[in-house]
């Protein structure tokens, strides 16, 4: 373990020096994604407004304003570039940097990455999540803050998070394949957004579809942790949530181990 | 050391026909060919030894390198390098070589090069003594003092291929491998370069292999050369013996008084030479003959010359591996028995 770690923790660090040496780049995604919240509360409002009680499919204005923070929120903490990374390294052939070093080619992006989300989760959650509930103190008048409830958001992220790394990986994988994954990346951010929840509360959905996509891995990507954190599930919920978290995790992880193992035979570094 | 055994690579290339046509039709229905990119590849090297690995562009130098460093899998043929099997245990394999391709860069690139290499030291397991220790002798022999806190992207080609060069030598690799480590450099940088793969091989006894596109670095470093040509084998052995195997050239440059016109076809009737052995460049009043002198002596070959042309100047330059591999080159693959 010990090894592990000091194996690793360089590319953690190299992620967050990274990070730094483009700050301009880290401030454009986080400005960024602060317009695309007030756009999206804009938008809520006037759907609010217009349904006349105030409320919406069990969600409250209130709800509403933390649900659209707190999704970004998630949405930056599980955001993962591997399949952009991996599938530029694959396509230009400096992946081959990667496998002379003694260290696992996944392991050392997620290492990087890590470093990277540490970094938003200290610039750019903690500040938004303290908005949060200064606004909800405001609102309701009295702290909904609810500390075992944030833990779990935690534990909830990190599974969501290696859910999207390995997504993402798997994605990337397509490059040893496909030459130029641009187009489909978008498409594939597209399903991502709408089936996580990140662009509609799948409470929103028809039922039936609703509990489909629940079970989804899409779903571990960003409401499951959102829901937790807002306090929409019981305990026992919870508790089932975050199970079906960590089987997509352990299946998404099999999945990309599996893929690698056979794409990189396929590998073909031509020239240079 | 290193045994390579008829090692085969296949790429699957997709023919694409011209035109747009051509692009629907290669989306729809690709036409696969199949390129063989290295050809039943087999050498060993011992432990300690220089081996120069050349061939003309595309002979499939790198794709074997790839191979024997554990990035390409051999569609046929394995490789075993200190009795590991690059593609089984690639993990424990890569700890102990090193590795340069120099049209790429193994160096962070946003980050100032000293923290490659304090990355390098924790992924390698290079305790603190022996890194300080490394250290100094790279700083010596590379001289990255002056840009070591320099953002890698900042750096010139020539500073960022020691920087990368050092970086392979970090962990004191039992085997080097070093893919054009001179291309685009200047004499100062290549001869620096040169030095510290010298000096670790000495000091270390590191076995290195080689490819590369300047004769000088063959002459100046390697023991031994193995030839490739067309994903073929075409000469193994030490350079001394290319030499004598295919010929001393040697190369007369004849200046005369006025402007003068010798073919080839001349002297191959006045001197019975097959076209082989005998190779003509005309520019005005200067005029060059290249030669076999195993066939025909230089001095016959003078007092030749210098009876047909009034001739006012002449140059002797010496046999060299250049002409030597120009010549292997152009035979094309003669795969040696």
């Amino acid at each position: 373990m010990n090894k592990i770690r000091k194996q690793y923790l360089p590319f953690v660090r190299a992620g967050v020096q990274t990070l730094i040496a483009y700050r301009m780049n880290f401030m454009g995604f986080i400005i960024g994604g602060l317009i695309y919240c007030f756009v999206m509360y804009y938008l809520w409002q006037a759907v609010f407004l217009s349904s006349g009680d105030g409320s919406f499919m069990g969600f409250s204005m209130t709800d509403m304003v933390v649900y659209i923070f707190l999704s970004n929120v998630t949405g930056q903490l599980t955001f993962s570039s591997a399949s952009n990374d991996v599938g530029e390294e694959i396509r230009d052939g400096s992946i081959s940097m990667r496998l002379i070093k003694p260290v696992n080619v996944d392991m050392s992006y997620l290492a990087a990455e890590i470093g990277a989300a540490l970094m938003r989760f200290a610039v750019f959650a903690v500040p938004v999540m303290m908005g949060i509930e200064i606004y909800r103190y405001v609102v309701c008048e009295t702290i909904m803050f609810d500390l075992v409830r944030f833990l779990l958001y935690l534990l909830s992220i990190v599974l969501a998070y290696l859910i999207s790394f390995r997504v993402n990986l798997c994605f990337g994988f397509i490059a040893f394949y496909v030459k130029n994954l641009w187009g489909i990346g978008i498409l594939k951010n597209s399903i991502i957004n709408f089936l996580s929840g990140s662009l509609i509360p799948l409470a929103f959905m028809p039922e039936q579809l609703k509990i489909i996509l629940e079970y989804m891995p899409f779903a571990s990507m960003n409401y499951t942790p959102v829901m937790i954190y807002m306090g929409k599930y019981d305990i026992d919920e919870i508790l089932f949530r975050l199970a079906i978290q960590a089987i997509w995790a352990l299946i998404t992880y099999a999945l990309s181990k599996l893929i690698w193992f056979r794409a990189v035979k396929k590998l073909s570094v031509q020239g240079g | 050391m290193i045994y390579a055994e008829n090692l085969r690579k296949e790429f699957t290339k997709i023919i694409k026909d011209p035109g747009l046509k051509g692009s629907f039709k290669a989306l729809f229905k690709p036409r696969k060919e199949i390129v063989v990119a290295a050809d039943n590849i087999s050498f060993h090297v011992p432990k300690g030894e220089i081996l120069g690995f050349i061939g003309p562009n595309g002979a499939g130098k790198s794709t074997v390198i790839k191979m024997l460093t554990g990035i390409l899998t051999p569609t046929k043929g394995q490789c075993r390098i200190n009795g590991k099997n690059p593609q089984n245990d690639r993990k424990k394999y890569v700890r102990d070589i090193g590795v340069v391709f120099g049209q790429r860069t193994q160096l962070w690139w946003d980050l100032p090069l000293v923290e490659t290499y304090s990355v390098l030291k924790e992924i390698y397991e290079v305790s603190d003594e022996n890194f300080k220790e490394r250290m100094s002798f790279l700083n010596e022999v590379l001289d990255l003092k002056e840009f070591i806190r320099s953002p890698v992207r900042t750096l010139s080609l020539g500073q960022r291929m020691r920087a990368d060069i050092a970086a392979s030598m970090l962990h004191s690799p039992k085997v080097l491998f070093l893919d054009e480590p001179t291309i685009g450099l200047d004499v100062v940088v290549k001869d620096n370069i040169r030095r510290a793969i010298m000096k670790i091989n000495q000091e270390e006894q590191t076995t290195v292999i080689l490819t590369t596109h300047d004769i000088s670095d063959i002459e100046l470093l390697c023991d031994r050369i193995v030839m490739i040509d067309k994903g073929k084998n075409v000469y193994d052995g030490s350079l001394t013996e290319l030499k004598k195997n295919y010929g001393q050239m040697r190369e007369l440059t004849f200046e005369c008084d006025n402007e003068c016109s010798m073919s080839a076809e001349t002297f191959k009737s006045g001197l019975h030479l097959s076209k082989d052995d005998i190779f003509i460049e005309n520019d005005k009043n200067v005029f060059k003959i290249r030669f076999n002198s195993d066939v025909i002596p230089v001095g016959d070959m003078l007092n030749y010359t210098l009876s047909a042309a009034r001739v006012k100047d002449i140059a002797v330059r010496d046999a060299d591996i250049e002409e030597i591999i120009r010549r292997l080159y152009k035979e094309g693959a003669k795969p040696n028995e």
